[in-house]
């Protein structure tokens, strides 16, 4: 093993790209002298996605954490708030009233606690933590989407990126020229 | 001891309230069916996706100084037409101002690399060129809401000789002080991942920073009111334009909503002078044109505090601070906006 497998992810990663490695490289032979054209590029392409997959096991534990933890702060608030409005029930007069009386304060109650949540420290640095993850695995999925696309010889999203940053520039430098011309002219 | 008896009001209210809700269908349009612009206007000019709408005069006598006012970079810009009783600009047309709007458009992935110097010196400073062509003034007055505030704030430092006066309607401007929910995401995000994988901002976030803004009052009482008043057809009719208008958010280009949250949010660059826009640092000293600043205490997407600074920094002597007793969509959009908040803001113009 050429790294240190301390953790239980760390291993389960390795032993999978040890047999995705192992196993293709041990299917290479046959594979190359019998596919032709496309095909072979399809064999490379599976290891390439099941590598793809493979590290993005850990975007998926992280995002279930952050996950978890966004629904904890989101139940734990519900929860206090609920108990907050149990504890001003009580006094609200036994009348036609009462049920509009209740809602308001359940409103308020809910909305003050929540508000004081989404206001946190600890809201914003999970909810950050939560994008970021999220965003990780979007990241995976288009790693293997861009594997499709190579292989159909269709742009990746990085070179769409190139040209729609050279439309830009383009279109910034015939702005200036198009602004500039009449006091030229003049 | 809790009695056993239901209140018969609480029995007729509920049964009143079910009707009502099979009812709706029947009294009121879906909001697909709602067309939100009001006031006629041209486009009177146009570059890539942003539009200069020109509204047709409402008064005879007009004022010599246009209004161009720069509509925020979220939602459109129907909330300040939102229907006649409560339009912002109709008001404003009714005085004698010719106005012009910046539509800044639906950006599509192909703009995903706009950023602040395409809004600022291109757009919006072809805009000012092609009214005081088309107007025959040195000078016009700008007024901007929300981010659209920050964007012309931005825009009078730069160009200060083209604004002759500038009225900045909740802009964002001192991210550190905002005390909104919005701005506690704002400050944590990272922003640069979230370009970079998603390319522009999605609507999809924008309404999940728009459901944590009280989200009891507005995602449940506010439709309770609905259904209780479905027979009030001014009401309803209100209701569904602005629930239509809330809807329908474009995406922000990503490299402009970067700048957005690093150099305002987090950062903080513009308050203190430090924001570079196309290469040159944004001054706010270099404001010296009359100001009025308007701010509404309830505001709980830019709250006051964000804004008032501006008051503070700019350079001009003859500056004008407001706390309007309303909230962000209230302070342009209301009975209150119109008794008012565009009553003092038309004088203010009149007198420069």
């Amino acid at each position: 093993m050429s790294q240190d497998v301390n953790l239980p992810l760390d291993y389960y990663k390795h032993v999978s790209l040890f047999w995705t490695d192992l196993l293709h490289l041990m299917s290479g032979k046959p594979l190359a002298l019998t596919s032709v054209g496309p095909m072979r590029n399809w064999a490379n392409d599976i290891k390439k996605i099941s590598a793809e997959v493979i590290e993005s096991y850990e975007s998926v534990v992280q995002f279930n954490q952050r996950l978890t933890e966004y629904y904890k702060q989101l139940t734990e608030t519900w929860n206090e708030a609920q108990k907050k409005v149990n504890a001003k029930a009580t006094s609200i007069p036994q009348d036609s009233e009462q049920l509009e009386a209740y809602k308001r304060i359940w409103i308020d109650i809910f909305e003050n606690d929540f508000t004081q949540l989404f206001d946190s420290e600890k809201f914003g640095q999970n909810y950050s933590k939560l994008v970021s993850a999220e965003l990780d695995l979007t990241k995976h999925w288009e790693n293997i989407l861009n594997v499709a696309l190579q292989s159909l010889r269709l742009p990746t999203r990085k070179e769409v990126d190139e040209v729609y940053k050279e439309l830009h520039e383009l279109r910034k430098r015939v702005s200036k020229l198009e602004k500039k011309e009449p006091s030229d002219a003049e | 001891m809790q009695s056993d008896v239901i209140d018969p009001k609480l029995v007729q209210e509920f049964l009143s309230f079910t009707k009502n809700v099979a009812d709706a269908p029947k009294l009121v349009p879906a909001p697909a069916e709602i067309t939100l612009e009001s006031t006629p206007y041209d486009v009177a000019y146009e570059e890539d996706k942003v539009r200069l709408l020109h509204f047709k005069p409402l008064a005879e006598k007009q004022i010599k100084t246009p209004l161009i006012i720069s509509y925020a970079i979220i939602n459109r810009y129907h909330i300040l037409d939102i229907q006649p009783k409560k339009s912002w600009v109709r008001k404003i047309l009714e005085s004698g101002i010719d106005t012009y709007m910046i539509d800044w458009g639906n950006p599509s992935n192909i703009d995903k690399y706009l950023d602040f110097d395409d809004y600022v010196n291109s757009y919006m400073d072809s805009c000012v060129e092609f009214v005081k062509k088309e107007t025959g003034t040195d000078s016009v007055s700008m007024q901007g809401y929300c981010t659209g505030g920050t964007i012309a704030t931005i825009y009078a430092t730069m160009y200060p000789r083209k604004i002759k006066n500038l009225i900045a309607t909740a802009p964002v401007i001192d991210g550190w002080k905002d005390t909104t929910v919005v701005s506690n995401v704002a400050k944590h995000i990272d922003v640069d991942k979230l370009v970079e994988v998603i390319g522009n901002m999605p609507p999809e976030f924008m309404y999940y920073c728009f459901s944590i803004l009280k989200p009891f009052e507005q995602g449940i009482e506010k439709y309770y009111r609905f259904f209780k008043n479905i027979h009030d057809k001014e009401f309803v009719d209100s209701f569904l334009r602005v629930e239509k208008w809330l809807s329908e958010t474009p995406p922000i280009p990503g490299e402009l909503f970067k700048q957005w949250i690093k150099d305002i949010y987090q950062e903080n660059l513009l308050i203190q002078n430090k924001m570079f826009v196309g290469g040159k640092q944004v001054d706010l000293k270099n404001i010296t044109m009359p100001i009025f600043i308007q701010t509404a205490v309830g505001d709980h997407l830019v709250s006051p505090e964000c804004s008032m600074p501006l008051y503070y920094a700019v350079g001009s002597q003859d500056k004008t601070l407001r706390v309007y007793p309303t909230g962000h969509v209230g302070m342009i959009a209301s009975s209150f906006s119109q008794k008012q908040i565009l009553p003092e803001l038309i004088q203010w113009l009149k007198e420069r």
